[in-house]
């Protein structure tokens, strides 16, 4: 791969929505898993470090183009169609 | 979302909405924990004396010097979202004019809730002085034991944890021993 495409890191459409509802899913369970937890535990670090760790591992998944994220590549049509325009 | 920067933008708009319900609840819980914490305060003796005030060397005040003994428990403020205590000692009195007075004369930062407990017997840590410059006209005075809590995120809340049983009168002022 080349450096432009390791830092762009594209995903095909499919795979952009699985990211999207992976993203609002972890972000919306971990606000409120990390608040019940503090609370249970009474400790405001607790609270604080488990919503950390919950955005840290959503970065790892979600951020780089991992394979599952290019399973559904754009079919684009075969060049013979355009020509007989 | 097709390239890095564009999931991380998107990211970034739903994690900061995230954190701040987060907070917001934290504040919210601090209402749930009503705690009031009582103790108990006795002046042990209080002396007035003549002495310079501190910015002009030439005028004469009198200052008030306390000894108390103070016992009180702090703990049950500390809950998951106490930052620290701020506790302080109040000498509260209406002068000749009948304008309420108060001076704080001692004060503490508790930021543990193994620190919380306070047990001492103590003189002031400030000047007990009145504006005026002299006790003389001055009704008695009550000692109180004010405390506010600070949280890590939310309001600030304020009590108070001890006072004393009677008002104590201003003795005349004396000159100091040298």
């Amino acid at each position: 791969m080349t450096i432009q495409e390791l830092v762009e890191g594209r995903i095909d459409f499919k795979g952009q929505k699985t990211a999207d509802d992976i993203v609002r899913v972890v972000l919306i369970t971990s606000t409120f898993l990390s608040f019940v937890i503090g609370f249970a535990f009474s400790s405001l670090m607790i609270t604080m470090s488990t919503f950390a760790l919950c955005t840290v591992a959503l970065s790892l998944v979600v951020l780089p183009p991992w394979p599952m994220f290019n399973r559904h590549p754009v079919t684009w049509l075969s060049e013979s169609v355009q020509e007989q325009k | 979302m097709h390239s890095i920067y564009a999931r991380a933008n998107g990211i970034s708009g739903l994690w900061s909405t995230c954190v701040m319900v987060l907070l917001g609840a934290v504040a919210l819980s601090s209402f749930l924990f009503n705690a009031d914490s009582k103790g108990s305060l006795d002046i042990v003796s209080l002396k007035v004396f003549h002495s310079k005030t501190r910015r002009y060397p030439f005028r004469n005040e009198e200052i008030g010097f306390v000894k108390f003994n103070l016992s009180a428990d702090l703990t049950p403020l500390f809950n998951w979202n106490t930052k620290q205590l701020f506790v302080y000692l109040e000498a509260e009195y209406t002068n000749a004019q009948g304008v309420n007075n108060t001076v704080v004369i001692w004060d503490r930062i508790v930021r543990r809730k193994d620190d919380a407990t306070i047990d001492i017997v103590q003189k002031e840590k400030y000047k007990l002085r009145d504006l005026s410059g002299s006790f003389s006209n001055v009704h008695p005075a009550q000692y109180s034991l004010k405390y506010s809590v600070m949280p890590y995120v939310g309001v600030l809340t304020y009590g108070e944890a001890a006072r004393t049983t009677e008002a104590i009168d201003f003795p005349d002022a004396r000159d100091s021993v040298s």
